[in-house]
């Protein structure tokens, strides 16, 4: 499906999971539809969206709704190019003094923290999209039995390195602010890249892993 | 390097800005850049200068600088009493200043942003393609912060040597006293209740104080906070949010790239010019937008002050 958010603007929803495949999906549609379009200034995908902003001059909404939608088949027809490449491995303190939510989570799952920070770090994750902030991803998926939603309210401050989780999502605070999310964990902020290298550690597409340590590693590593 | 001039005074909030980013949107970068982009392009062109030369963004005046060369120099934007050594210097104008005057710009009459742009532009570092400084993405130096009182600046072409050149009187925009917001609709538009969406047209919204950089707030009354969004959604320009409270926001320039909250449309790229200069209290009422008409206004502004897409 293909909607106008705005006067050069085009939003791309492809009929697939927000999953490992649905993102790869995605990307191989941006890389598609970056040839197919003429001045296109800049793409965002995400989960099983891409965002297409174009240049007012050479943007024509019938065009790019024809090509977009041709663009799309195609992707759809093929099998998605699934990365295979490097995984992040970050190590989580999943100490309750610093994951004030886990508690929450574990009550609400009917298990003991132990289990929530197992499940938690049994899995390996796929970068659905990266964004909303420099350095944050969008994780998935999250264990079904622990995905909790998140908070009515978003806290005002959390610090950099937690780890949250929203429903099937989890992600990391790469810099300290307000966040909704619940709160599960924290990496100690070392492992977190700085922003005047690379913008983030995190690649749409890419895999990530978390390892649990203790408290007193977590803090050898934030000394 | 001597600098060509020194912010005795910053003012509340100034920060350096161009026309934002494109690089980096993929990975979370903010656009940034001038929120009044109508205001800050002028001043480039009155100098002569490439529209995205880096400039100063002035927030409600308080503002002073000491010229170290002669120079001229280019204020437009918010109303704000710019005097040189005193003597009122006008503005929508150049202003032709020598070494060891000073040039101030008084709290605002109007408007919230005043815009000063340097000959050649300001002399900076950028990252991914940009000079704007967003202060919550932590680049570095000027990028990721205000200026500070006895920030050294200088500028690409301080001896350039430039006529007197003024905006003509009537290209000069006003600061209306209410704003109306052109409204492309969608994102989750359609699954908002009828009551809602008829509710965003009819009511007057009032531009809330705890409107930045990153989002106007809007007061009025709550709407239903829409339908649940399962997972966050990539925002253009001017996307109109829904928060938990039932009020929505617009989102200016240093505004997130993904939204997890539901979502109306989007308003105007050029009317968020007016309400970047809007100050809180200003009445708001959207009104339908015809996105071909938005599109058009859009490139002819593009093509009057030579906006080029790169590479």
């Amino acid at each position: 499906m293909i909607t106008f958010p705005g006067p050069v603007s085009a939003l791309v929803s492809l009929p697939v999971p927000a999953d490992r495949e649905g993102i790869a999906r995605i990307l191989d549609l941006e890389r598609v539809a970056r040839d197919a379009l003429p001045g296109v200034r800049a793409t965002i995908p995400a989960f099983n969206r891409l965002l297409v902003e174009g240049s007012p001059s050479t943007w024509d909404p019938e065009e790019v709704e024809a090509r977009l939608s041709a663009v799309a088949k195609e992707c759809l027809a093929m099998a998605p190019e699934v990365e295979a490449g490097d995984t992040v491995s970050l190590p989580v303190c999943y100490d309750p003094e610093l994951a004030p939510d886990l508690e929450d989570v574990a009550a609400g799952a009917g298990l003991s923290a132990a289990e929530v920070a197992r499940l938690h770090s049994g899995a390996r994750y796929t970068v659905l999209a990266t964004g909303f902030a420099p350095g944050f991803a969008y994780l998935g998926d999250v264990d079904a039995r622990i995905a909790m939603p998140r908070l009515r309210t978003p806290r005002r401050r959390v610090e950099a390195g937690t780890v949250g989780i929203a429903d099937r999502r989890t992600g990391i605070y790469p810099t300290a602010g307000p966040g909704g999310w619940r709160i599960v964990g924290r990496v100690p902020p070392a492992f977190l890249a700085d922003p005047t290298e690379r913008i983030s550690r995190f690649r749409a597409g890419g895999a990530v892993e978390f390892r649990a340590i203790g408290r007193d590693a977590y803090e050898a590593h934030s000394g | 390097m001597s600098p060509h001039g020194v912010v005795e005074r910053p003012g509340p909030f100034c920060t350096i800005q161009d026309l934002g980013r494109r690089a980096g949107r993929r990975a979370g970068l903010a656009p940034g850049g001038a929120m009044d982009q109508r205001a800050f392009l002028w001043a480039n062109r009155l100098l002569g200068n490439d529209p995205a030369a880096a400039a100063l963004e002035i927030t409600l005046g308080g503002f002073a600088l000491r010229f170290a060369v002669e120079t001229v120099v280019a204020i437009t934007g918010a109303r704000c009493a710019a005097t040189l050594d005193g003597v009122e210097a006008g503005a929508w104008r150049t202003v032709r200043a020598r070494a060891g005057q000073l040039l101030r710009l008084g709290y605002g009459a109007a408007g919230m942003r005043a815009y000063l742009a340097f000959p050649g532009g300001l002399d900076i570092a950028t990252a991914f393609g940009s000079a704007s400084a967003v202060v919550r993405d932590g680049l570095p130096g000027l990028l990721g912060r205000c200026l500070r009182a006895g920030e050294p600046l200088r500028w690409r072409a301080p001896d350039l040597r430039c006529p007197v050149r003024h905006v003509p009187e009537e290209l000069i925009p006003s600061f209306p006293d209410a704003l109306n917001l052109p409204l492309v609709v969608g994102y989750e538009w359609a699954e908002f209740s009828s009551a809602d969406r008829d509710r965003v047209f009819d009511a007057t919204w009032t531009v809330d104080s705890a409107s930045d950089r990153a989002a106007t707030r809007l007061a009025g009354p709550p709407l239903d906070t829409g339908p649940r969004v399962l997972d966050s959604t990539p925002l253009v320009d001017g996307t109109v949010q829904v928060t938990g409270d039932g009020l929505p926001l617009v989102f200016m320039r240093d505004r997130p790239t993904i939204g997890g909250y539901a979502k109306l449309g989007s308003v105007d790229p050029i009317a968020l010019d007016a309400l970047a200069q809007a100050r809180p209290g200003t009445p708001v009422r959207f009104v339908r937008a015809e996105p071909d008409a938005l599109r058009s206004a859009l490139a002819r502004r593009e093509s009057f002050f030579g906006i080029r897409d790169e590479g």
